[in-house]
């Protein structure tokens, strides 16, 4: 028995630290597990992977993992730009994914249907636990619950040696999504179907859509010429968003100023004065194509104008 | 024979004969070559190139920026940014020097910059000995630098020209380092020929500026990261301009000799053709070596030395050329190789070229010594068998044999 999975998640919702703990957990049940999570600019909300093999053998060929039986989706958004790794796994394997959507929603997003899937709403599951957006704990207890591995007992002594803190906290949220993630079976199985993609060795840190190219044509001396950030929409890396209420708004313009991805705009908003008369007035409004969500406009708003609500 | 001296009347610059030292030849050279920015940081035994180069600015004989940087580190560093910019640059160090700028190496290399280095050699401490052997240049070979060794003052001066042609050449774009004996260049007075119109070294030599810069009308960011998809590519573009650089260090070398009327090969022959036991050496004792070799001619033994002008790019073809026929290959190394497969690093490298076991001969450490009796008791117990190859030998060490 040798199960290869894949955990898709951004930087800072603990993708490595998962698989930490997994890999953990299986080895105090008596499992060989080796967690290699692929190493990069640690950006907060950059796509990042982590790879987990766990066997009932020994472990030395550290081979990448590129038709995994298991990936696991942190974000529901990261599935289109890493559909490559969703295409990639085995038929028959397990597509586990957190995401606020309902499980049918959440199988069109997929649209795989010879593969598991299954479906919690993480994030919810963490910030009633944990306080934190980090859907770790209870992506590890779905897990546990389709694949019978590792045991909820483990999985808390791993939070023991790997986190060494709020362990209650997240074994409780760990126990919830055991008991509630969503499995849906496939409609149908053709095992001996190859998986549709692999993932590419070379595609470590690739989540768009570059060009490779030989050495002959990278540019000399990794020189890297003038580009735009228009392409780069940062829209994706959101958990929440902000909402105003213009009414509050006094048009200071502090949200604007700290807005750290440019992502608040002013825009004409037409409004109805006390006779009756319509007539256009500035307004504060966010560009979601790059806000990433980090809520500093909330934040400095001396009125309160902003708030930041869950997009699911 | 050796491909040194051309006669006088082939060169078509004047020239003048002056009295300099390895280090005061080498200053000139970079002032005459019309450097545009000098970081340096005095270090034992290239201390008056530097000395000499900030005269020559101070006083404005070269319109050039001259930083005097805190450490090598600092050193290093102010002339990738310069070279970046696009301006002719030049650093010079030694030893400790050396390993001070290390992690900046590399960077010239990958960043593509044409800067040019001299290196008065000296050994490494401890114990600290400021004399001379090749410890420190040896320690450059895997960084991709184009690396000259000379042996004198003449050929250092000449080397520093050569190198700014080829290292600003558009095929190249790579640093290159010139280095020379410790003292046994560096403060020996010489006689050198120096073109009498100083600008016939920048006809020769003329700045490019056509390496990849920072540039307002064409903006670039340079030494961003390289993520796995790419940094192999970037590097491997290096380690092919090293490659290519071969033909363009002779083809500017055979140019110097047309223009100046001196030109060195990429390696020096001498007495090669019948021989039966050869001499590989580099440095400033290659002339010692030489007189080995017309000794044990006298005597009846055919023997032959080849110098080493160019480590970097490894000229290997050529070497298996000059010495397949030879019976016996013994190398000179002037720095010691701790615990490798031979004790010298030029030792390892020809055997790897040439495919067959040499002699390995280790010489000079820490300056120690040595004079043309000593190379000939080893070149004569190697031709009678008292030597065997693939073993360390050393001249001048005691108690060891
Ligand atoms: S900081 Fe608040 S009050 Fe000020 S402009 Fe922004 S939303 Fe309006
Ligand atoms: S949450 Fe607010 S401050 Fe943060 S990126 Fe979005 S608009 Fe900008």
């Amino acid at each position: 028995m040798r199960v290869e999975t894949v955990w898709l998640g951004r930087g800072g919702q603990g993708i490595v630290t998962a698989t930490y703990i997994v890999a953990n957990a299986s080895i105090i049940d008596g499992f060989y597990a080796i967690a290699n999570p692929e190493f990069g600019a640690e950006r907060r909300g950059a796509p990042v992977k982590a790879f987990l093999t766990i066997s009932k053998e020994p472990i030395e060929d550290q081979e990448p993992v590129k038709t995994p039986d298991v990936v696991v989706v942190f974000d529901d958004k990261l599935i289109d730009s890493m559909r490559f790794a969703i295409d990639a796994v085995k038929p028959g394997g397990y597509v586990i994914i957190n995401t606020g959507k309902s499980p049918e929603e959440a199988k069109k997003l997929v649209g795989r249907d010879d593969v598991y899937l299954v479906v919690l709403d993480a994030i919810d599951i963490a910030r009633r636990h944990v306080k934190l957006d980090v859907p770790n704990g209870p992506l590890a207890g779905a897990f546990s619950k389709v694949m019978g591995f590792p045991t909820l007992e483990s999985i808390k002594q791993a939070f023991e040696t790997q986190l060494g803190k709020a362990v209650e906290q997240n074994f409780a949220a760990t126990k919830e999504a055991y008991e509630k993630a969503v499995v849906i079976p496939p409609a149908r199985v053709d095992a001996s179907a190859k998986p549709k993609g692999i993932i590419s060795t070379t595609s470590a840190f690739l989540t768009g859509p570059y060009e490779i190219v030989g050495w002959r044509e990278v540019n000399k001396a990794g020189a890297v010429f003038p580009g735009t950030s228009l392409l780069y929409t940062t829209g994706g890396w959101r958990i929440d968003k902000p909402v105003i209420d213009h009414s509050k708004c006094i048009m200071c313009r502090k949200c604007w100023l700290y807005c750290p991805d440019d992502a608040i705009v002013e825009a004409w908003r037409e409004v109805e004065g006390p006779r009756g008369r319509r007539f256009r007035m500035k307004a504060i409004d966010f560009d979601y194509q790059y806000c990433k969500g980090c809520g500093v406009c909330a934040e400095v708003c001396p009125t309160g104008a902003i708030q930041m609500v869950r997009e699911l | 024979m050796t491909a040194q001296l051309v006669a006088p009347k082939e060169r078509k610059v004047a020239q003048k004969r002056i009295a300099l030292t390895g280090n005061h030849a080498v200053a000139l050279a970079v002032k005459m070559a019309r450097v545009e920015v000098i970081a340096a940081y005095p270090i034992t035994p290239q201390t008056p190139v530097v000395e000499r180069l900030a005269e020559y600015v101070n006083n404005g004989e070269l319109d050039a920026e001259y930083i005097p940087v805190e450490s090598e580190h600092s050193a290093m560093s102010a002339v990738i940014g310069a070279s970046a910019m696009g301006a002719r640059t030049f650093t010079e160090t030694s030893s400790q020097g050396l390993y001070h700028m290390y992690e900046n190496l590399p960077i010239a290399v990958g960043l593509r910059l044409p800067v040019v280095m001299g290196m008065a050699v000296r050994t490494i401490s401890a114990p600290i000995n400021v004399w001379g052997d090749y410890s420190d240049v040896m320690a450059m070979r895997e960084l991709g630098w184009i690396i000259y060794v000379t042996q004198s003052a003449q050929e250092a001066f000449d080397t520093v020209i050569q190198a700014y042609r080829v290292a600003e050449d558009s095929r190249v774009h790579l640093p290159a380092v010139v280095a020379y004996d410790g003292f046994w260049t560096s403060h020996v007075l010489q006689p050198l020929d120096v073109p009498e119109d100083e600008e016939e070294v920048v006809r020769y030599a003329p700045i490019t500026r056509s390496w990849v810069k920072l540039d307002v009308d064409n903006p670039a960011q340079l030494g961003a990261v390289g993520t796995p998809e790419w940094y192999w590519e970037i590097r491997w573009q290096a380690v092919e301009a090293l490659r290519t650089s071969l033909k363009v260090i002779q083809e500017a070398d055979e140019e110097y000799g047309k223009v100046f009327g001196r030109s060195y090969g990429i390696l020096t022959p001498y007495r090669l053709e019948d021989a039966e036991l050869a001499i590989v050496a580099y440095g400033s004792i290659f002339g010692i070596v030489k007189k080995v070799v017309d000794r044990l001619r006298r005597e009846g033994v055919r023997s032959g030395a080849l110098k080493l002008r160019v480590l970097r790019p490894w000229p290997g073809d050529m070497i298996k050329k000059l010495l397949e026929h030879v019976d016996k290959v013994a190398v000179i190394d002037r720095a010691i190789n701790h615990g490798g497969p031979l004790y010298g690093p030029m030792a390892v490298e020809i055997a790897a070229t040439i495919q067959k076991p040499v002699y390995n001969v280790l010489a000079t450490i820490g300056m120690r010594a040595i004079d043309s009796d000593m190379i000939y008791d080893a070149a004569v117990k190697i031709h009678r068998g008292l030597w065997a190859p693939n073993t360390p030998y050393t001249v001048g060490l005691r108690g060891y044999e």
